[in-house]
């Protein structure tokens, strides 16, 4: 038999069909290659400013539901969002989405091994169950931000209705997704998840209307340090 | 000739940048903020357009976009609207539906023959002989039309965009810009729109000679523009009212559909047009007209006029025109009663009144391109007659008409909003407006300015107790004294030519001629004269119709009612409509894999999937053949990452199976897996799968690409009225699948796994969980496609590595990727019939010969009861497995191709396809069950209409066919 | 475009909702007869009125019931199955 390791795996980001895999710098980020850098830093810096749309796909996620997953993650130290459709972050700047009720999704920032952690945890446990990730993850930024959800999602996402600690499932660009505002490094960004086989349309959808808009394509490296 | 007054408080147009620009040819200039139609206006130009229908000159009418007979084409946007539209440097302006140029447009003879084009001339004349039909509907085209579209047009996406508000005010008058500011101020958040560039409506125009009004519009503007929780949306209409105050506003820009809260229509009124002989005439033009042409643009509207009017706001056009410097022959009030006050002002002027009278007709100069003078007689108001005996000519060239007002009420009924006739002011008001809706202003029956302005706090303050907050409950204003609208406007004269709808051409008569054809109701009326029809949508013309009809019924108006309103309340172009297409996808993780092997893709539910590999050069059939035949052959290797995968976990996870599908599952053994069928409460076929269980409490399901969300979906709503022990995960996008099959396929798994493949340890429809190339996999052992197959599910984000190792260990063996298309033929020669495609949404499980995966004597399961009524019942058809003759040569039968006995249908071919492999064509159909057996012949009537027999045989059609 | 409220995530445009049809009661399946199933399975009460409605959202996966007047298209309250004790306003 061929001998394989699977250390040797390496993901591709779920987003990388629908980006350019010449011009762009690409890196393996969590065992996932990732395009991070599209432009020089000046060029992505402005686009940061007014629209910039980055792939953080590779993050680690661990998913996690059931009647008894509060009560399980709390066990593990994982800090839990107190109402439905809400986030909060525990240590090393992990974030905890609380999806409804009695669904999670755990993602690690770079740096975290909050994730690794719970996926090392074999014990099975009555009414918690394991969901499976592969999302395509996305930080949208910058001052025209609102202007591209205006005409991909019919909610409004401004401060004064999305309050700082909401997560809202609904529809973007036409398909299910979570939404959240966060502030990172003091600047205020939306992140976005949805189903991975679905993140080439997605990223073609964003880019085309933050080109539009005077933004466009950030790569990974612009939230490496952050 | 200039026609341009001296500076105008307030007007639009910069006197200090020039605009050059051609119309017909012929070079312009104007200034910055003119339109095209105030620029030619102000060049003495006249004719502007040519009517729709008669070919006749037409001039200003409104001058508040509803000048449909002036639209102009410029290089290739075209039915641009000169009455609204900034004119721009350098256009190149032409009029529309023209033959040799608005001036001498060829085919103005047609007004010379109208007598014999009366109305619903069309639907009659051309019809018989049917088949000249189509040589006269191209004639009557050219003939009578708008732009020409040019096909070179590029595609323009517009952005369609949300916003959210907590009141919406559409229009930006007085009335708007006060409740605008009374909500604004109560801390809400308000946006308000108008379809002007420049907001203040009829405070910028209607001065009755006196500009100091403009000074109250100034501090209504700066007020507003100080509340920073006052969106402005200038240049843009709202275009319909759709659920929950959803409202689309358009501009050059897009469409932005705003939710708002509470809605605020103080949307105005559209002036209506006396109706008299030659009111069309180039130069007859509406009052309000005059007033945008002196105060916006700074345009004398004509040097000597006469004002014709049926209320007090003629007299007040009048005063504007004397403002203008325009001489008045002479001001024709059609009251008995006229106005004592303004007759007063107006004698102080030197202007001649006279009271009961008419403009019995307007004259038109020699070459028909503007009016020379107007025929002037007294009228009987009551009984609506003209007086000619003392008949008289005044020479003008220009009349200015004012007669009422219809309300601009589109959005209130497209909203539900009842309405009623106020004979207080002779137009329609609301009665019942919906929750969240307010009116304010004109369109709600209110007209003195003062009575306007308060009207606008009483809504803002009504919209503010709507949304929970403090506000006093004013009292409604109500309209005192003279109506503003005359109730029958209307001269009648012998030879006609007295419009009503300028956009269609249609004189009172047509109406007379349409009620006694029978469509004597508003409905039918407006379907047979077209009236309302046109461009303008009947914005000048619907409520004089509704008047004339209701004379010739002899009803009260309000028992003739409106036409329906519906969006879109304006023209919006297909551009804006279509915006940007989404058009969302779902890619598996080999997709790049895919595309680089040259596969052709195939859009299965949302996904795109591929379908065959072609070599270069080789035809869709051929590529086809050659993917099945590798699998029969050596083996095949297929992405099957869009099939529906889903978890059952839970103590309850066997039980809700049983419960959901048809089979059983409580003593299914770990490792294996089982056939699922899922019906509706109907027992109809819904879809099948397979369920593997991977532990006691855990399975695995994996079903078919297009119908998995809706499965996943009723899995959820079943579990949330049985409250099972059990969580149901979705792992679709989160787990891809590789389907190797063919008599290698075991080989080359053997090279990239430590589990023992032997049949005895890993036998048909058993699963395992094992390494496949370093890779975490779920092995399921299936014969979808071939007796030797296997199905690896693995994470999505992982999958190509799997894929490339198989890719890679298959070489040898001659491994070659399939698609879709080739999946379905496969699964054709092992006999499997796919729901959806060899069954319809009345297929029941017996006819598909399904029996042996139903579990009738299970407690429970969704169908079950349905069943026992079927059971008893005989079959009104089979499906059944058949083969055409060998070597069969003629016309292919194709799906859906009938099953028939003489004149009697049997069934139909649910899947046909020419097997390379088996060299025989082989195929589903249903067919009656006397026929069901194998051997049996049926008759399938292909295309042509020829017969093609076909014999029942048995599956697997590899085994029958060729022993496999 | 009409707003409807998930009990769960709150009022969102119609076009995050699949409709489920009414939700109706089966009658016993073990002691009903063949007609009253049928009749069941087959028939609906195309008169307009009060109805108890099956709505799904999709984004996030929640079936609830909506009780909608279909003659004024007026939502009352929509809740999850079996917790129909609170009343939920549909959106102004």
């Amino acid at each position: 038999m061929q001998q394989f390791d699977v250390k040797s795996i390496i993901q591709t980001s779920p987003v990388a069909h629908a980006q350019p895999r010449d011009s762009a710098k690409w890196e393996v980020i969590n065992g996932m290659d990732t395009a991070v850098e599209f432009a020089s830093t000046a060029i992505e810096d402005a686009r940061k400013k007014v629209l910039g749309v980055a792939d953080v796909s590779c993050l680690s996620r661990y998913g996690v539901k059931g009647p008894n997953a509060t009560q399980w993650l709390l066990e593990r130290g994982i800090a839990i969002p107190t109402t439905p459709n809400s986030w909060t972050i525990c240590e090393q700047k992990t974030l905890v989405l609380r999806l409804g009720s009695s669904e999670f999704l755990i993602e690690d920032q770079l740096g975290g091994s909050a994730c690794t952690r719970l996926a090392s945890d074999a014990t099975r446990v009555a009414s918690v169950y394991k969901v499976p990730r592969a999302d395509a993850a996305f930080i949208v930024s910058g001052s025209e931000a609102l202007n591209l959800f205006s005409e991909l999602c019919s909610l409004d996402l401004r401060e004064k209705s999305l309050a700082t600690k909401d997560l809202i499932m609904t529809q973007v660009a036409g398909i299910s997704a979570t939404v959240i505002r966060q502030t990172l490094n003091g600047e205020p960004v939306y992140r976005v998840w949805c189903d991975g086989t679905y993140g080439p349309y997605m990223w073609e959808v964003l880019i085309e209307i933050a080109t539009e808009l005077g933004g466009g394509a950030v790569g990974l490296a612009q939230y490496q340090n952050s | 000739m200039i026609f341009r007054t001296p500076k105008q408080a307030g007007e639009w147009v910069n006197r200090t940048k020039k605009i050059n620009f051609t119309f017909e040819g012929e070079a312009f200039s104007a200034f910055e903020g003119d339109t095209i139609s105030s620029a030619l206006w102000a060049a003495g130009q006249k004719v502007l357009g040519r009517s729709f229908k008669y070919h006749r000159a037409r001039g200003v009418l409104s001058l508040a976009n509803h000048d449909v007979n002036v639209l102009v084409t410029d290089g290739i946007d075209t039915n641009i609207r000169a009455d609204v539209v900034e004119v721009k440097e350098g256009m190149v302006l032409t009029a529309v539906n023209t033959s040799g140029g608005v001036k001498k447009d060829k085919n103005s003879y047609i007004d010379s023959i109208s007598p014999l084009l009366p109305v619903g001339f069309y639907y009659k004349a051309f019809h018989t002989p049917r088949r000249l039909f189509p040589f006269w509907e191209s004639v009557i085209r050219k003939a009578a039309g708008l732009g020409i579209v040019n096909f070179d047009y590029p595609r323009i996406l517009k952005r369609k965009t949300h916003s959210h508000c907590d009141v919406l005010v559409i229009g930006a008058g007085p009335t708007g810009l006060t409740a605008a500011c009374a909500a604004a101020e109560a801390g809400l958040e308000v946006t308000i729109v108008d379809e002007n560039r420049q907001l203040g409506g009829s405070l910028g125009y209607n001065r009755a000679g006196d500009s100091s009004v403009v000074s109250q519009l100034d501090i209504l503007l700066a007020k507003a523009a100080n509340m920073p929780n006052i969106k402005v949306m200038a240049g843009a209409y709202a275009a319909g009212y759709y659920p929950d105050h959803l409202i689309p506003v358009v501009s050059d820009s897009g469409i932005n559909k705003v939710r708002a809260k509470a809605v605020i229509v103080a949307s105005g009124a559209f002036e209506q047009p006396p109706v008299f002989r030659y009111n069309d005439l180039p130069g007859v033009m509406l009052g309000s007209a005059v007033q945008r042409l002196i105060y916006r643009y700074a345009v004398k509207p004509f040097n000597n006029g006469i004002v014709v009017t049926a209320n007090d706001y003629g007299y007040r056009v009048a005063l504007d025109l004397l403002q203008a410097g325009t001489k008045i022959a002479a001001l024709v009030d059609m009251r008995q009663t006229g106005s004592a006050a303004y007759s007063a002002v107006l004698a102080k002027r030197g202007v001649k009144v006279y009271i009961g009278h008419c403009v019995y007709e307007a004259i038109a100069s020699s070459d028909k391109s503007g009016v020379r003078g107007a025929v002037i007689c007294a009228y009987d108001e009551k009984q609506n007659i003209a007086l000619t005996d003392n008949k008289f000519t005044l020479e003008c060239d220009g009349v200015a008409m004012s007669a009422g007002w219809a309300p601009a009420g589109a959005l209130l009924y497209q909203a539900g909003t009842g309405m009623q006739f106020d004979y207080d002011v002779e137009q329609f008001v609301p009665s019942r407006l919906p929750n969240g809706m307010f009116a304010a202003g004109k369109v709600n029956g209110v007209f003195e300015l003062e009575q306007r302005v308060r009207d606008g706090v009483r809504a803002a303050n009504d919209a503010i107790r709507h949304l929970g907050l403090q506000a006093p409950q004013n009292e409604a204003e109500k309209h005192v004294g003279i109506s503003p609208s005359h109730p029958y406007p209307m001269v009648p004269h012998p030879k006609g030519k007295n419009f009503v709808d300028f956009d269609e051409d249609i004189q009172i008569k047509d109406f007379v001629n349409a009620a006694k054809e029978g469509f004597d109701n508003i409905e039918l009326m407006k379907r047979f004269t077209t009236v309302g029809m046109g461009p303008s949508q009947g914005k000048h013309s619907n409520m004089n119709a509704i008047r004339i009809l209701a004379k010739i019924r002899d009803l009260p108006v309000e028992k003739i009612g409106t036409t329906t309103s519906r969006p879109f309340f304006h023209p919006t172009p297909i551009g804006h409509l279509g915006g940007r297409g989404f058009h969302s996808h779902r890619l598996t993780s080999l997709h790049d894999w895919h595309q680089a092997n040259g596969a052709v893709f195939t859009d299965i539910g949302a996904w795109k999937r591929a379908a065959y590999y072609p070599a270069a050069g080789q035809s869709k059939e051929d590529a086809i053949q050659t993917e099945a035949l590798a699998v029969r052959k050596t083996a095949g290797i297929i992405d099957g990452s869009s099939f529906g995968k889903i978890e059952i976990h839970g103590p309850d996870a066997a039980l809700f199976l049983e419960r959901f599908f048809t089979g059983v599952y409580t003593d299914q053994k770990v490792g294996s897996c089982r056939y699922v069928m899922l019906l509706d409460e109907s027992g109809v076929v819904v879809d099948d799968g397979i369920a593997s269980r991977l532990a006691d409490d855990l399975f695995y399901l994996s079903i078919g690409t297009s119908n998995a969300a809706a499965v996943y979906r009723e899995m959820q709503r079943s579990q949330q009225m049985w409250q099972l022990n059990l969580g149901l995960v979705n792992v679709t996008g989160a787990f891809g699948a590789i389907n190797i099959a063919g008599p290698a396929a075991r080989e080359i798994l053997s090279t990239l796994t430590d589990l023992d493949l032997s049949y005895e340890s890993f036998p048909m429809s058993s699963v395992r969980e094992s390494q496949v190339a370093a890779v975490e996999t779920r092995m399921i052992r299936v014969a979808f496609v071939a007796d030797n197959g296997y199905e690896l599910h693995a994470p999505m984000g992982q999958i190509p590595y799997l894929w490339n190792a198989l890719i890679a260990a298959g070489k040898k063996h001659a491994l070659r990727p399939f698609g879709s298309d080739t999946q379905r033929l496969l699964r054709l020669e092992m006999g499997h019939a796919m729901p959806g495609v060899d069954t319809d949404g009345l297929t029941n499980p017996f006819e598909i010969g399904a029996e042996w995966a139903i579990k009738m004597s299970k407690p429970y399961f969704i169908g079950q009861r349905s069943l026992t009524i079927l059971a008893k019942r005989p079959l009104r058809k089979q499906l059944v497995p058949f083969v055409l003759a060998e070597n069969y040569t003629g016309e292919m039968p194709m799906d859906c191709n009938l099953v028939v006995d003489g004149r009697d249908i049997l069934g139909r071919v649910t899947s046909i396809s020419y097997s390379k492999y088996l060299d025989r064509c082989i195929g589903f159909a249903y067919v009656t069950p006397s026929k069901k057996e194998a051997g049996s012949v049926f008759q399938i009537r292909v295309d042509s209409g020829a017969l093609v027999a076909a014999t029942v045989i048995r599956t697997p059609f590899i085994k029958t066919l060729k022993g496999a | 475009m009409k707003l409807l409220t998930c009990p769960m995530n709150g009022t969102r445009p119609l076009s995050e909702f699949v409709f489920g049809g009414e939700y109706r009661q089966a009658p016993d399946q073990d002691t009903c007869t063949d007609a009253e199933w049928a009749a069941y399975v087959h028939n609906r009460s195309g008169a307009p009125g009060d109805k108890k409605e099956w709505w799904y959202h999709s984004p996030s996966g929640t079936w609830f019931i909506a009780e909608r007047n279909t003659l004024t298209d007026k939502v009352t309250r929509t809740y999850l199955l079996g917790q129909n004790n609170t009343t939920q306003e549909e959106g102004k």
